[in-house]
C-alpha cells in the first residue's frame, strides 16, 4: 500500500521507538520500494544476511511485515504492514480500556500478547509473569515508579471483583511452577470445598495463582483478541487476488457469462476472502449472547456507588459465605462447567486492533454524550454502547472513509430497553436528573423528593448521595413528558417505570444536533439503535470546527458553519447569511483559503474567462479537508516523536546512566537527589510528548478509522 | 524626521534617536521583523486517564527494549567489534571504555531469534526464514512428506549485473553454511555460560561481509591491524571484545 511521506515516516518513527533502528531500517526499505524478495531488500537496506533474517523473523512474529510465497516462481516476498506499525502508538489506549473494562490482570495479559507479537495459548501458559495476579518481579522492569502508585487502587477494586469472578481459582491453592495446566480441572473441584471454609484470606495474599484462562476467554468473548490464520500475515492485496484466483476456480462460477460472471465473482471473492481472514472468537466464548466477566462491571464511570457497592459484598463474605456465595451463583452457574477449562492450547492469539477502533469510537460518542447531557444519561448510554460494541466486529465495512454524501447509514443492532435497564447499575439513580420527579408541591428540590422517596420505599439509604452530584444540570424542557410518567413513579412496577425513565434519557441523547441514538418501533416494543457513519461524520465536522475555531476564530467557524449548510455561495450571498461586515468576512476568507479549508471556484460567464465576467463562489469541502487534517497530524505526531528523540539525545549521557544495569530499579539509592530531580522531570516531559502524541492519534482515529 | 526640518518644530536635532521616547517599541531603522510575533500554544497537562495510557506506553515500550528484539544497528561504542563500521564510529569523547562500563546497558545488532523459551508457529513463517527461527531446522531434509522446490540461484529481474548476481548466490550458500554452525556453536555456548556468550554471538559481524562486497583483497579497515588483537581481551568483562573473528 503506497503511503504518504509523513505517514511512512511516523511508522518508521514509531518502530524505531520501540523495537529498535534496524527494524526501522527494514521497514523503510519495504516502505519505499514496496514488495521485495529477500536479495532485493538486502542490496537495498545495505545490511547483512543475519541481520535481515533475523530482523525480518522477528517483525514477522510482530505482524510489522507481510510476506508472501509465490507458488510460481517459489520466491518469498515481503511488504512492510503500516497498519500494525500505526497501532503500535494506540497501544496505551487500549491498555488503559482492557484494564477500566476487565481489571489490572487482563490488561497485563494483553500487554504479554502485544509483547509476543502473537502467541499460542500454551505458551502464555508457561509464561511466570501471568501466572500469580500481583507482580512482584514482572518481565520486564518497571521504570515508571508511577507505574507502580497508580494501580494501587485500581488493584484493590480488582481485588474484590475478582474475589467474586473467580473465585474458584482463586481459592485453589497455588499452582507448582511444573504442574501441567490439566490439574486445573482437578483443582477447581478441590476449590468448592476450599472455598467452603472461608475465603477471606485469599484477599490477602499476593501469590495467588491468577485466573489466566477465564481471562482470556473474558477477552476473546469480548473480542479483544483473534485467532491468527495464515492469511493475517499475507497483505490484503494478496489475499484479495488469492481470493479471487480461487473464487475463478470454482466449478459454479466458471458456467457463469458477462455481467452475471463479474457480480458472482466479486461476491464469491469477498466471501472467501473473509472466511480466510476471520478470526473471531467473540462468539464462541459468548454466554447468553454477552461476554464473560462482566457482570461484575467496572465501569470507569461509577465512583464512589459502586466501591461501596462492592464493599458490602466483601463483608457479606466475611461474616458468613452464604451471601457471597448466593451473590456469586445468580451468574456463574451456567458456565460452572468450563469457566477454569483451558483454551484450545494450540490457539494463537493475538489484538484484534478492529474491535479496539470499535470500542475507542463508542468512548468518543460516550465524550460526546458527556458533553451536553447529565452524567446519568451519558451512563445510561454508555450501558447502551457497550451492548452493541458485543455485536459489532468493526468500524466500517469498506476500507477507506466513503466520500462525503455518497455514504450510505449503517445501523447497529437494535437493543431492546429491557435489555439496557437489566445491564444498568441497580443502585443508579433515574429520576433525579430529569426534573422534578414530583409535583412542586411536595418539596422544592429534587434531590430531596427522590432521597424521601427512597427512604419510605426503603430501599436503601442514600449514603453518599450520588444523586446530589447529579442534581446540578436540570432539563426543565423534558417537564411536560416527566408528567405522566410522574403518575406511575410510586407505582408499584419498578421494572416498568426504569424502564420508561431509560427511554426518556435516551430520547433526550435522540434530539438534534448529535443524534446519538435513534428509536425504532417495531411491533411495539421500543428499540434503540445508533447510526454510526452520521456519527463517525459528525465526530469528523467537529474536529474540523474545533481546529478552525482554534486557529481563525469564532467568526471563521461561523462562515465555515454557513458554508457547509448552503453548498457554494459567492461573497454578496455570504455576507448576507453570515451577517458579517466585508472587512471581516474578506479576511477570514481569505486566512482560511491559505490554511486550505475553504476554496474558490470560478464560473465563467463568457468564454474569454474575464475575471469581471466571472463569478466567484466560495465552498467548504468537508473530505478534502479531512485528508489534509490527517496528513497535518501525521506530521506533527512524527515531529513530535522526532522531539522526543531530540530530547532523549541531550540528555544522553544522564538516561545511558540511569538505565545501567546496577541503577536500574534501585534509582534512590545510587542517584543523587538532583539526579532523581532530572530524572522525575525528563519522564514528565516525555510523558506529556506521549501524551500530546496520543492526543493526536485521537485526532487520526477520527479522521480515518471511524 | 530629517535635521533640515528642525527650523519648523523646536525639537533639539537628533532628538527622535532619543532612548526614552518609545520605550516598548523598535526604532524607524530597526529592520523589519522575519516573523510575525505569535502565541506559543502549551499542551493541557495530562489527565488522569492519559498519564495512565502513557504509563502503559512506555511499560510496554520497556518491555520491547529488554526483550530479545530490540536490536540497534551501530553501536557507537570502543567495545564494538574491531574494524566494524561501530567501530569507525566510535567517539573519543564519551566512548572511552571506563570501570563502569560494565554496567552500561548493552545493545544488541541482531534481534535474538532462537533460544529465547519462545515457541514460533513456524507455519506463520516463510520457508526461508525457518532456519532462522528453528537453528537445527535442515531445509534438505523434507518435513510431512513436503519437498521445497529448491531455488539456487537469486532473483533474475534481468537489469542487474551478473557479477553481483554470483556474489549473491555465493555468499547466500556460504552463509547458510556458516549460519548452521554459528547456531551449533550458539547452543554450546548457552550450554557454558548462559547468556553471556550468546551476546557475544550475535555481535555483528560487518567485517566479513564488506570483505565479500568489495571483492578485492584490499580493506582499509584491515590495514592497521590486520589481525593482530592486543585489545582484544580488555579485560573490561563487556563480551563485545574482539578476538572471535573466527568464530565465523
Amino acid at each position: 500500500m503506497m503511503m504518504s511521506q509523513y505517514a511512512a515516516e511516523l511508522c518508521a518513527l514509531l518502530i524505531e521507538d520501540q523495537f529498535g533502528d534496524l527494524f526501522a531500517r527494514i521497514f523503510t526499505t519495504l516502505q519505499r520500494y514496496e514488495r521485495l524478495p529477500l536479495p532485493r531488500i538486502k542490496f537495498y537496506s545495505r545490511l547483512t544476511d543475519r541481520q535481515l533474517q533475523h530482523g525480518l523473523a522477528a517483525m514477522i512474529q510482530h505482524h510489522l511485515v507481510f510476506h508472501f510465497t509465490s507458488l510460481e516462481d517459489g520466491h518469498t516476498y515481503y511488504a512492510a504492514n503500516p497498519h500494525a506499525a500505526y497501532y503500535l502508538v494506540r497501544s496505551g489506549k487500549i491498555l488503559q480500556l482492557v484494564e477500566s473494562r476487565l481489571g489490572e490482570y487482563a490488561a497485563r495479559v494483553m500487554e504479554t500478547i502485544m509483547y509476543l507479537g502473537h502467541a499460542p495459548i500454551k505458551h502464555l501458559e508457561t509464561l511466570p509473569e501471568l501466572r500469580y495476579l500481583k507482580t512482584g518481579t514482572s518481565g520486564g522492569a518497571d521504570t515508571t515508579v508511577k507505574m507502580e502508585a497508580t494501580p494501587a487502587d485500581a488493584d484493590q477494586e480488582q481485588v474484590q471483583e475478582d474475589g467474586n469472578e473467580f473465585e474458584q481459582e482463586l481459592d485453589q491453592k497455588p499452582v507448582p511452577e511444573e504442574e501441567e495446566q490439566q490439574d486445573v480441572a482437578f483443582d477447581a473441584e478441590v476449590a468448592e470445598t476450599n472455598g467452603a471454609n472461608g475465603d477471606h484470606a485469599a484477599d490477602v495474599g499476593d501469590n495467588r495463582p491468577a485466573p489466566l484462562n477465564s481471562t482470556l476467554k473474558a477477552l476473546a468473548s469480548h473480542g479483544y483478541i483473534l485467532r491468527v490464520k495464515d492469511a493475517h500475515f499475507q497483505s490484503p492485496e494478496d489475499n484479495y487476488i488469492e481470493a479471487h484466483k480461487a473464487a475463478a476456480n470454482r466449478s459454479d462460477i466458471k458456467i457463469l457469462k458477462g455481467k452475471r460472471l463479474t457480480e458472482e465473482l466479486a461476491n464469491k471473492t469477498d466471501e472467501i476472502m473473509r472466511e480466510r481472514t476471520e478470526g473471531d472468537l467473540s462468539e464462541a466464548w459468548m454466554v447468553n449472547g454477552l461476554p464473560r466477566g462482566l457482570k461484575r462491571k467496572s465501569a470507569g464511570g461509577l465512583g464512589d456507588s459502586e466501591a461501596s457497592n462492592k464493599r458490602h459484598t466483601g463483608e457479606n463474605g466475611i461474616n458468613g459465605d452464604h451471601g457471597y456465595d448466593d451473590d456469586e451463583n445468580d451468574w456463574s452457574e451456567d458456565e460452572d462447567g468450563f469457566d477454569s477449562s483451558p483454551m484450545e492450547p494450540g490457539l494463537v492469539v493475538r489484538v484484534n486492533y478492529n474491535k479496539f477502533d470499535v470500542a475507542l469510537r463508542n468512548a468518543r460518542f460516550v465524550e460526546m454524550a458527556e458533553a451536553n447531557a447529565p452524567p446519568v444519561t451519558a451512563e445510561i448510554y454508555e450501558t447502551f454502547l457497550r451492548r452493541v460494541e458485543y455485536s459489532t466486529k468493526k468500524c466500517r465495512d469498506v476500507t477507506d472513509i466513503p466520500r462525503e454524501g455518497e455514504e450510505g447509514e449503517q445501523f447497529s443492532i437494535p437493543i431492546e430497553t429491557y435489555k439496557i435497564v437489566s445491564d444498568l447499575d441497580p443502585d443508579l439513580e433515574l429520576s433525579s436528573c430529569m426534573g422534578p420527579s414530583k409535583p412542586p408541591t411536595s418539596s422544592s428540590s429534587s434531590s430531596t423528593t427522590t432521597s424521601n422517596t427512597l427512604n419510605r420505599r426503603g430501599k436503601r439509604p442514600l449514603e453518599n448521595g450520588h444523586g446530589n452530584g447529579i442534581n446540578g444540570d436540570h432539563y426543565d424542557d423534558n417537564d411536560d413528558d416527566n408528567d405522566q410518567f410522574n403518575d406511575n413513579v410510586d407505582g408499584a412496577d419498578n421494572e416498568v417505570s426504569r424502564a420508561y425513565q431509560v427511554n426518556q434519557h435516551l430520547s433526550l441523547l435522540e434530539q438534534a444536533p448529535n443524534n446519538l441514538v435513534s428509536q425504532v418501533n417495531l411491533s411495539g416494543v421500543v428499540k434503540w439503535r445508533i447510526g454510526f457513519r452520521g456519527l463517525a461524520r459528525k465526530l469528523r465536522h467537529l474536529e474540523i470546527e474545533r481546529l478552525v475555531e482554534m486557529r481563525y476564530g469564532d467568526v471563521a467557524l461561523r462562515v465555515l458553519r454557513v458554508l457547509h449548510a448552503k453548498g457554494k455561495l459567492d461573497e454578496k450571498r455570504l455576507q448576507e447569511i453570515s451577517l458579517l461586515p466585508f472587512k471581516d468576512l474578506r479576511q477570514t476568507l481569505s486566512s482560511m483559503q491559505t490554511g486550505g479549508f475553504v476554496d474558490l471556484q470560478e464560473v465563467p460567464k463568457d468564454a474569454q474567462r474575464q475575471p469581471s465576467k466571472t463569478i466567484f463562489l466560495w465552498y467548504f469541502d468537508p473530505d478534502r479537508v479531512s485528508s489534509t487534517l490527517l496528513e497535518d497530524t501525521y506530521k506533527a505526531m512524527s515531529r513530535t516523536l522526532q522531539r522526543i528523540k531530540f530530547e532523549r539525545a541531550q540528555r544522553r549521557d544522564f538516561l545511558e546512566k540511569t538505565e545501567r544495569s546496577d541503577i536500574k530499579g534501585n534509582e534512590e539509592r545510587w542517584l543523587s537527589e538532583g539526579e532523581l530531580e532530572q530524572l522525575r522531570r525528563w519522564r514528565a516531559t516525555e510523558a506529556l510528548l506521549l501524551g500530546v502524541v496520543a492526543r493526536l492519534d485521537d485526532m487520526v482515529a477520527v479522521f480515518r478509522d471511524f | 524626521m530629517s535635521r533640515f526640518g528642525a527650523k519648523k518644530g523646536n525639537r533639539a536635532p537628533g532628538a527622535e534617536f532619543t532612548w526614552d521616547a518609545d520605550p516598548g517599541g523598535v526604532p524607524d531603522t530597526a529592520p523589519t521583523p522575519l516573523y510575525p510575533t505569535y502565541v506559543l500554544p502549551y499542551a493541557r497537562k495530562l489527565s488522569e486517564k492519559e498519564q495512565k495510557e502513557v504509563d502503559y506506553y512506555r511499560h510496554l515500550r520497556e518491555r520491547f527494549h529488554e526483550g530479545p528484539y530490540y536490536s540497534v544497528l551501530d553501536v557507537s561504542s570502543s567495545t564494538a567489534k574491531k574494524g566494524s563500521a561501530a567501530r569507525a564510529n566510535f567517539d573519543p569523547f564519551h566512548g572511552m571504555p571506563s570501570y563502569s562500563g560494565r554496567y552500561q546497558k548493552k545493545r544488541r545488532t541482531i534481534p535474538k531469534i532462537a533460544n529465547i523459551g519462545r515457541d514460533y508457529e513456524t507455519r506463520f513463517f516463510p520457508r526461508e526464514l525457518w532456519q532462522t527461527i528453528m537453528p537445527n531446522f535442515r531445509p534438505n531434509a523434507s518435513i510431512d512428506g513436503y519437498n521445497a522446490q529448491t531455488v539456487l540461484s537469486g532473483l533474475k529481474r534481468g537489469f542487474e549485473d551478473d557479477e553481483d548476481e554470483e556474489d549473491e548466490s555465493a555468499k547466500r550458500r556460504a552463509t547458510g553454511a556458516d549460519g548452521d554452525d554459528a547456531e551449533g556453536d550458539a547452543n554450546e555456548g548457552e550450554l557454558l555460560d548462559g547468556d553471556e556468550d550468546a551476546e557475544e554471538e550475535i555481535v555483528d559481524d560487518d567485517f566479513e561481509d564488506d570483505d565479500d562486497d568489495m571483492g578485492g583483497d584490499y580493506n582499509a579497515e584491515q590495514y592497521f591491524d590486520g589481525g593482530d588483537d592486543e585489545y582484544g581481551d580488555d579485560g573490561f568483562g563487556d563480551g563485545g571484545g574482539g578476538g572471535d573473528e573466527d568464530t565465523y
